[in-house]
């Protein structure tokens, strides 16, 4: 039955987008669990709601309308709160309600009120084409890269801003940077697996892992693990059990992070 | 090293320093002392290049403050009694954030970090997390990471603050040691003037404006205090234990001196 899996092209591509969706995602995680963005990526997925539909009724790509809206808003946020010291939290609070609020008017003013919209927002992991796959492994690629050259770097600079600054290391860039490299991840993971998910691969990972592991290095190891073992789990359950393969993925992460958590409670693990 | 001249800092409107003029030069170690709010943290930002001057300038060796930063040449540490206890590194890391804008590899680098975290006598923490430390180790741990850069010159902004007064002596006395061994410049903003003033060159007083500026004994009169302290040399914050100050004091303010 498992064999079954890879010989079916739209589970193979969901195996494979799902994996690499996994490593980046649980890359990304860290960064949110170390600078506590944890609602970044939500805030950022809701305000692209006014960027894709900008899209759908310009007649324009909706990833593309919905990626540069999401990085401005991310840029913006991350603007407004290193300026203002407003704590990104807040103004994502602003700029959320402002976008969506922003996306539902648009809305309302077209009549063929188009249904993929809404798949857009939940997504479904069993559509992801090859096309879908080419454009996030070369996203991967690169923030892959980006976080080679720079890891030290970005957690100098999540560790503490000024001294990263006052040791020659330009922050503000890696800042802005980071923060786009999170607001393309979390469009680009909304079109496949859909908002939900999208968030709890971006948070889940980073958040369980140091339930168990407190030193930066085995969290980054165990997330990743972590990772691709729930979307590939997710997927084979859904597939065999006839279930929804988003939500069994996101079932299969909190049981996960509930049970490291008990575990944890139970053995006094002292992390 | 230094240069201050006719430094004057407006935020928000206000007068935070008004005409400063500074000269510290290399090797010397020099204490910012004033009341709260007298603008000791502003002047530190100010030569680090986070605040602008609305009007002088500040050079270190000739340079301005954010191009001289470039060079990794100046070791800071911040005014903050603890970091955030669930960064997840370990002592040895944030020594070796020091080293990150540094080429070599990791190997090497990890084992300078090894040799420093000697240095400042915490040898045994390496593997332990930064968070969990306490305010005084996590203090020596950030020390090394300032001083692993070989800095020219290092700003501290109330290094003491959560130290115990005899692990306070002990700093002040490491701080000496890496100054005469290093030749770094040393700038620290303090408030307990009386135990300082055993450790430093100069003393520079500030309220707003530089009110003093000279060695240590001469700090110590009474019209120096009174003019930055105004007639409330009760805002000298001094911990039981110090004695120092009388050596210095007149007799008729120590009795004014909150002990
Ligand atoms: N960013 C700022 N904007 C406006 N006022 C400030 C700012 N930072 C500090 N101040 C004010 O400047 C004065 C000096 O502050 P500070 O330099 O922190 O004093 P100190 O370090 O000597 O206690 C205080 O009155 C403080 O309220
Ligand atoms: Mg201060």
């Amino acid at each position: 039955m498992i064999l079954d899996i890879f010989t079916v092209d739209f589970l193979r591509n969901a195996l494979v987008g799902g994996v690499i969706l996994a490593i980046v995602l649980s890359v990304l995680s860290l960064f949110i669990y170390m600078k506590s963005w944890s609602f970044i990526n939500i805030g950022i997925s809701h305000a692209a709601f006014g960027g894709l539909a900008i899209g759908y009724l310009a007649g324009i790509s909706p990833s593309l309308s919905g990626s540069i809206f999401a990085v401005i808003v991310g840029l913006i946020i991350g603007y407004l709160s290193r300026t203002n010291k407003l704590h990104e939290d807040l103004s994502i609070g602003i700029l959320l309600s402002l976008s969506m609020a922003l996306g539902v008017v648009l809305i309302s003013f077209s009549n063929n009120y188009n249904s993929d919209l809404f798949a857009f927002l939940f997504g479904n992991i069993l559509t992801i084409t090859t096309e879908d796959i080419v454009l996030l492994g070369i996203f991967t690629l690169f923030t892959l890269v980006f976080f080679y050259m720079f890891f030290d770097k970005i957690l100098y600079c999540c560790f503490d801003d000024e001294l990263a600054k006052v040791s020659g290391i330009n922050s503000e860039l890696l800042y802005y940077s980071l923060l786009s490299t999170v607001a393309i991840a979390t469009v680009l993971s909304i079109k496949l697996v859909g908002s939900i998910l999208s968030s709890a691969m971006m948070i889940l990972p980073a958040a369980t892992a140091s339930q168990i592991f407190w030193h930066y290095r085995k969290i980054l190891i165990s997330s990743l693990l972590i990772s691709i073992l729930t979307v590939v789990l997710g997927i084979v359950i859904s597939f065999e059990f006839n279930l929804p393969s988003g939500s069994t993925i996101v079932i299969v992460y909190s049981l996960i992070f509930f049970i490291l958590a008990i575990t944890k409670r139970i053995l006094r693990l002292d992390v | 090293m230094v240069d201050i001249r006719s430094l004057s800092v407006i935020l928000e409107n206000k007068i935070i320093l008004e005409d400063i003029n500074l000269k510290i030069d290399k090797g010397e170690i020099v204490a910012i002392v004033g009341p709260n709010g007298s603008g000791k943290t502003t002047l530190i930002k100010t030569i680090l290049g986070f605040l602008k001057p609305s009007s002088g300038i500040v050079h270190i060796n000739g340079k301005l403050p954010r191009d001289y930063i470039k060079d990794g040449k100046l070791g800071y540490l911040p005014q903050k009694s603890s970091f955030d206890a669930k960064f997840p590194v370990r002592a040895l890391d944030v020594i070796m954030f020091g080293l990150v804008n540094k080429k070599g590899r990791k190997k090497d680098k990890e084992k300078v970090a090894r040799e420093y975290i000697e240095y400042v006598g915490m040898g045994g923490f390496e593997e332990y997390p930064f968070g969990k430390l306490s305010g005084g180790q996590q203090q020596r741990i950030m020390i090394a990471r300032a001083l692993i850069s070989r800095p020219d010159i290092l700003l501290l902004d109330e290094p003491s603050t959560g130290v115990d007064v005899v692990a306070q002596e002990n700093f002040y006395e490491f701080l000496k040691k890496i100054n005469q061994e290093n030749k770094i410049t040393i700038v620290m903003v303090s408030h307990d003037v009386g135990v300082v003033a055993n450790y430093v060159h100069k003393v520079a007083g500030l309220n707003r404006r530089l009110h003093f500026f000279g060695r240590p004994r001469e700090f110590f009169q009474t019209k120096v205090l009174e003019s930055l302290y105004g007639l409330d040399v009760n805002l000298l914050i001094h911990s039981p234990e110090c004695v120092t100050c009388q050596h210095f004091m007149p007799d008729k303010l120590v009795e004014g001196v909150k002990h």
